[in-house]
């Protein structure tokens, strides 16, 4: 399908008919909606969700065509991979994984056809005139099958003989920014663009401006309960600028660093447990046994609607505005080295800290050992985030895939007893004897994953440990 | 994977085409993504869909393998239904056939290629008994049986139920066609038939009537010019049938 501009005033019918024999159909209006998940991976994939005339279908955006659709009288509020139909689920669910669809932008279209005809009345080129409600008016040619040649005579009066430019961006693009939104979503990514020599201050203030607005982006939806991945992107803002905080408390003036450190501490212990929970709801989706734990996901369910009351009250307080507005407004001090400094320096300790705290761990050592080197990696690792791009990527970057191997067994291993933990503590609750059993076989699972992860902890700390030469010749 | 429907009758005249371009067009109306493959040499399908009747390379470079299926195929004036035309060639199709290694496999061989692209598809057949009705039956899921109800008509049912000697042929579902039912004969036969091969007969009946003939001279199928028309919603009211069974 390609795509021409028609400007205001330009009769199309009057325009092609000296130079085409065409039928023109009836003219209709429909409301258009377009669907992406907020981060736009839809739009990442080349594809368009869009409902309209009770259709709910996938649209290629490069060629316009609809390579899969339903019918769907009315358009959805939002969308998981779980709701999709079959028809739709194959191709949108791996892509959107536990995030919502969400219309971005509704738009009231007035449509018409137009069979371009040959002399034998047969219809070799489809046209349609799109007129939607605000929007600059397109005119689409689609190709009938075998018939190229008529396609590329028709090309030629538009461009030519119409004098029509092409338009590549998709109609759902225009739409979605003319309510003032992104057509390619909003990235909860950090995307900074620190240099050498910049103050540190300066770059610390860089790090907060950013992460504070992937904060400020997350809390409508967090709110709003759209997906479990804006209060898991807001989580991460937070403590990615707690992190820093930590790290780079010396740019910063005493008193408004630690009121903030305070605050956002608070955002992190009131967004908590709902996280938790989220997790839990998330990773029931993956058992097995789903089934005979229906009575376990009730329970989950109940918890994290009370979790949730809880957490939008809390996250429509003063204190949470205040923490907010103090983190957009803090300014380091004057006068502070250069970043690559201070970020060398500081990079340097972790990773040292990291290599004692680990070399320490051996069979005996208590589960709480693996999970406080976790959370030093976590250190590490946005430190190497913020200021990662600073050093030689020849050095920085097998060091950050050293760290997130070794960052996953850790993870597996905290997180599967996390899981066992919270699976006991609910068996009081689930009154039901199947679920009962499944949840006693589903713990054992937990207990054996957990165990396989501590047994990979030495070789996988040996290779992060191979590193030290490297950092240290880098950075100190 | 496609459903092959192939709209086969020993006899000519008794409504193939006509079953076949409207069955295809309210597939396609349905949403399911339709293929015509018009066999009959005589292109009347083609004709209806205002196609040329013209093949690159002929019938015989098509059952042999030696084309490419996608680029002879023609879009309709119907989104979602293609065609694939006629050519004069296709009155040698048995001869062409005949000297392929597996004759009666080619029909489905040439199809094979086009299976995902296809929810449905029809085969507009010659009348015959010959090598061409044979790779039919191979390659079809649904042998669709027009039927009208004469006499002799009866005796079509033990032609089919001969030729259908493999074990795993097409389902066969016959229907009455052109079916006038002012006339004594036509309710007898009917009425008979229906005893003799309970299961076997659709219930739908299309009737003789004017708009069927009146496809020929508008060049469209009858949903197009006559929707309400008694023999438009006959074709609607079979298609419903016939993908009830298939349920």
């Amino acid at each position: 399908m390609s795509a021409y501009l028609l400007p205001d005033g330009l009769d199309l019918d009057r325009a092609l008919a000296s130079h085409l024999d065409f039928r023109a159909g009836p003219a209709r209006s429909a409301a258009l909606t377009f669907y992406d998940t907020f981060d736009g991976r839809l739009h990442a994939a080349g594809l368009t969700l869009r409902h309209g005339d009770g259709r709910l279908s996938v649209v290629d955006r490069a060629t316009g065509a609809e390579t899969a659709g339903v019918p769907l009288a009315a358009a959805p509020e939002r969308l998981f991979g779980r709701d999709l139909p079959p028809a739709l689920s194959a191709r949108l669910a791996p892509l959107i994984e536990m995030r919502a669809l969400t219309p971005l932008a509704t738009v009231v279209t007035r449509s018409r056809n137009l069979a371009v005809i040959n002399e034998d009345d047969k219809t070799v080129v489809r046209l349609s005139e799109e007129a939607p409600r605000g929007l600059r008016t397109r005119v689409l040619s689609l190709p009938v099958r075998g018939y190229d040649k008529d396609l590329q005579r028709v090309h030629k009066v538009l461009t030519v003989s119409l004098g029509l430019t092409r338009i590549v961006e998709p109609l759902a693009d225009e739409a979605i920014a003319a309510t003032g939104a992104l057509p390619a979503g909003t990235s909860s990514k950090l995307d900074l663009a620190l240099t050498r020599g910049q103050s540190a201050g300066a770059a610390a203030e860089a790090v907060l401006a950013r992460t504070q607005a992937i904060a400020a982006a997350n809390l409508p939806g967090t709110l709003d309960d759209v997906d479990s991945e804006f209060l898991h992107d807001l989580r991460v803002a937070v403590r990615r600028a707690r992190s820093l905080l930590r790290e780079l408390k010396t740019v910063f003036p005493e008193r408004e660093l630690q009121r903030l450190r305070d605050d956002l501490k608070w955002v992190q212990a009131i967004t908590g447990e709902m996280r938790d929970l989220d997790v839990q709801l998330l990773d029931f989706e993956a058992y097995a046994d789903r089934d005979r734990l229906a009575a376990l996901h009730e329970v989950l369910e109940a918890h994290r609607t009370r979790a949730l009351a809880t957490m939008r009250r809390d996250l429509r307080s003063r204190r949470a505005t205040r923490a907010l507005q103090s983190w957009a407004d803090l300014r380091a001090i004057a006068g502070t080295p250069p970043v690559e400094a201070i970020a060398a320096e500081r990079i340097a300790k972790v990773y040292r800290q990291m290599l004692r705290m680990g070399r320490a761990i051996d069979e005996d050592t208590q589960p709480e050992a693996l999970h406080e080197l976790r959370k030093k990696g976590k250190e590490l690792r946005y430190l190497l985030e913020f200021f990662g791009g600073l050093f030689d990527a020849d050095v920085v970057k097998p060091m950050i895939r050293a760290l997130k191997a070794l960052q996953d067994v850790l993870g597996r291993h905290q997180d599967f007893e996390v899981q066992a933990d919270t699976l006991r503590n609910l068996t009081a609750e689930v009154d039901d004897r199947e679920a009962l059993l499944a949840m006693g076989v589903l713990i054992d699972r937990l207990a054996h994953e957990q165990h396989r992860a501590r047994t990979e902890f030495a070789s996988q700390f040996a290779v992060f440990a191979q590193r030290r030469a490297a950092v240290k010749a880098t950075f100190g | 994977m496609s459903t092959v429907f192939a709209t086969y009758n020993v006899k000519g005249g008794v409504g193939k085409t006509s079953a076949a371009v409207n069955l295809a067009r309210l597939a396609a109306e349905d949403g399911a993504r339709t293929l015509l493959w018009d066999l009959d040499p005589q292109g009347a399908s083609t004709y209806l869909f205002r196609v040329k009747p013209k093949v690159k390379g002929g019938g015989k470079a098509l059952v042999k393998g030696k084309s490419d299926v996608d680029a002879l195929l023609k879009g309709t004036d119907h989104e979602g239904l293609d065609l694939l035309p006629a050519d004069f060639s296709y009155r040698h199709m048995d001869l062409a056939l005949d000297g392929t290694k597996q004759p009666t496999a080619r029909l489905k061989a040439v199809l094979a290629p086009l299976q995902d692209d296809y929810d449905c598809t029809f085969l507009d057949c010659p009348p015959s008994v010959s090598l061409v009705s044979e790779s039919v039956f191979e390659a079809a899921d649904v042998l669709l049986v027009p039927i009208i109800p004469a006499t002799l008509s009866s005796r079509t049912f033990e032609q089919i139920e001969k030729l259908l000697v493999q074990e795993e042929g097409p389902r066969v579902m016959a229907f009455f066609s052109m079916v006038d039912r002012r006339k004594h004969l036509h309710r007898d036969v009917m009425a008979q038939l229906r005893d003799e091969q309970p299961g076997a007969l659709l219930d739908t009946a299309i009737p003789m009537a004017a708009d069927v003939e009146r496809m020929g001279s508008n060049r469209r199928p009858i949903a197009d010019f006559a929707p309400r028309s008694p023999a438009a919603r006959a074709y609607r009211e079979l298609w419903k049938e016939i993908q009830a069974r298939l349920r």
